[in-house]
């Protein structure tokens, strides 16, 4: 799954865990949503964004659950930007979905090696 | 819609047109006007990102735009219930800590039974004052890193304080009940000794607070001083305009008070003059109250 190309990405499994990577990339600072959107960008090389749009209904979401709250920069000029903020429930949230995250990806990758041996030329043709 | 009035140019400009004629249409309320904010400032960073790859800023403008997608499906998808100003107005909740709450309770009960060692030596049972010492001792540092931890807590309204403060505001507490504790084991037969080292641990503790409190700020939520922005601030601070007519009215009311108060000296004498104060008294009362408390326009 790491080396193939943007076309394989499975795009539902990475979407269902928008609020989870919002909630890591606010982990260590506070931040603006474009900030949010490169951090996410660069971080997968760009083989990955998440939707603006995904991410504006993301943080509407997360602050109506109390896991961020928003306030406004003090930029005097252009835009103000809005940076986010995670709270302490927030943090909560994402160390409980990292777990989670990790424990079924471990159980995926046996599932789908489940008849697998160190021999790989085994591929069934059918 | 408005235009570049308030943009000093720079990377806004264009921003800000495009963005009006995105929102075009669109019937505005509190909860799209902040998403049309929040856009602006992202769309500027943006756009000040690709002109920094030499692109020129209209053609930036036009494509972070582009890049954002149809400003309608936005508002579609983040569209909260419409309950008017309710749904705004529902702050996000922070739920406890559940280590903090252990830990509050463990401590809690170090120091409830410290408290009660104190209270059984001084009633029924013959305590060592070796051991009274220890309760105090638990009774002090329980209090103190209850205090701490506390503060430290992030609650629905406030942030939490920050580490060093929070240390201190435990640190007072801790000096405070020692004090207090020395105090009493003076009492409890202990030297005299223990009674200065506890009024020198409570003066302490007072300094030590009274700087804590003198160098505090509120670290209150958006919300919560948005919800006190109506009430809290008074006239003058939101309109100096009306403070510097407050001034003026000021020097008025006693000028002429004054000039009143020879012109009635002369005249009808000391009797009647002191009349001429009293009304210049009434009028700024007056006047500070029509200033301060202005009647809603």
């Amino acid at each position: 799954m790491v080396d193939n190309s943007r076309d394989v990405l499975a795009a539902d499994l990475l979407r269902g865990h928008t609020d989870t990577i919002v909630l890591g990339v606010l982990r260590r600072e506070d931040r603006y949503g474009f900030e949010i959107f490169k951090r996410i960008r660069d971080a997968t090389g760009g083989r990955h964004e998440i939707k603006e749009a995904t991410l504006y209904a993301a943080y509407r979401r997360l602050m109506k659950d109390g896991l961020i709250e928003a306030y406004w920069g003090d930029e005097s000029q252009g835009g103000r930007r809005k940076y986010y903020r995670i709270t302490d429930a927030g943090r909560a949230v994402y160390r409980r979905n990292a777990a989670a995250w990790v424990a079924t990806r471990d159980v995926i990758d046996t599932l789908l090696d489940i008849d697998g041996s160190p021999d790989t030329t085994q591929r069934r043709s059918s | 819609m408005t235009l570049s009035d308030e943009t000093p140019g720079g990377a806004g400009m264009h921003v800000h047109r495009l963005l009006d004629e995105a929102f075009a249409g669109v019937e505005m309320g509190p909860d799209q006007q902040d998403l049309k904010e929040e856009m602006r400032g992202n769309l500027v960073a943006r756009v000040t990102e690709l002109t920094a790859t030499g692109m020129a800023e209209p053609a930036a403008a036009r494509r972070a735009l582009d890049e954002l997608g149809d400003v309608r499906a936005i508002l579609d998808a983040t569209e909260s219930r419409p309950g008017p100003g309710e749904a705004a107005w529902q702050p996000p909740r922070v739920r406890p800590n559940p280590a903090f709450a252990v830990r509050t309770v463990v401590l809690s009960a170090v120091a409830a039974t410290g408290l009660l060692v104190l209270v059984l030596a001084a009633t029924v049972v013959d305590v060592p004052l070796a051991a009274q010492i220890v309760a105090v001792a638990f009774v002090a540092l329980a209090a103190g890193a209850i205090t701490a931890d506390a503060l430290r807590q992030e609650t629905t309204t406030n942030h939490p304080v920050p580490p060093a403060r929070a240390a201190g505001y435990g640190t007072a507490t801790l000096l405070a009940t020692t004090g207090l504790g020395a105090a009493w084991l003076y009492l409890r037969d202990a030297g005299l000794p223990w009674l200065v080292a506890g009024a020198l641990l409570v003066v302490a503790s007072a300094v030590l607070f009274t700087y804590l409190g003198a160098t505090q700020t509120n670290r209150h939520k958006a919300w919560v001083l948005r919800q006190q922005a109506p009430y809290g601030s008074d006239r003058f601070t939101e309109d100096p305009a009306a403070a510097a007519r407050f001034g003026i009215y000021t020097v008025t009311v006693w000028l002429v008070a004054a000039a009143a108060f020879v012109a009635l000296t002369l005249t009808a004498g000391w009797e009647w003059s002191w009349l001429a104060v009293v009304g210049g008294f009434v009028a700024m009362t007056v006047l500070i109250a029509r200033m301060l408390f202005a009647p809603k326009a």
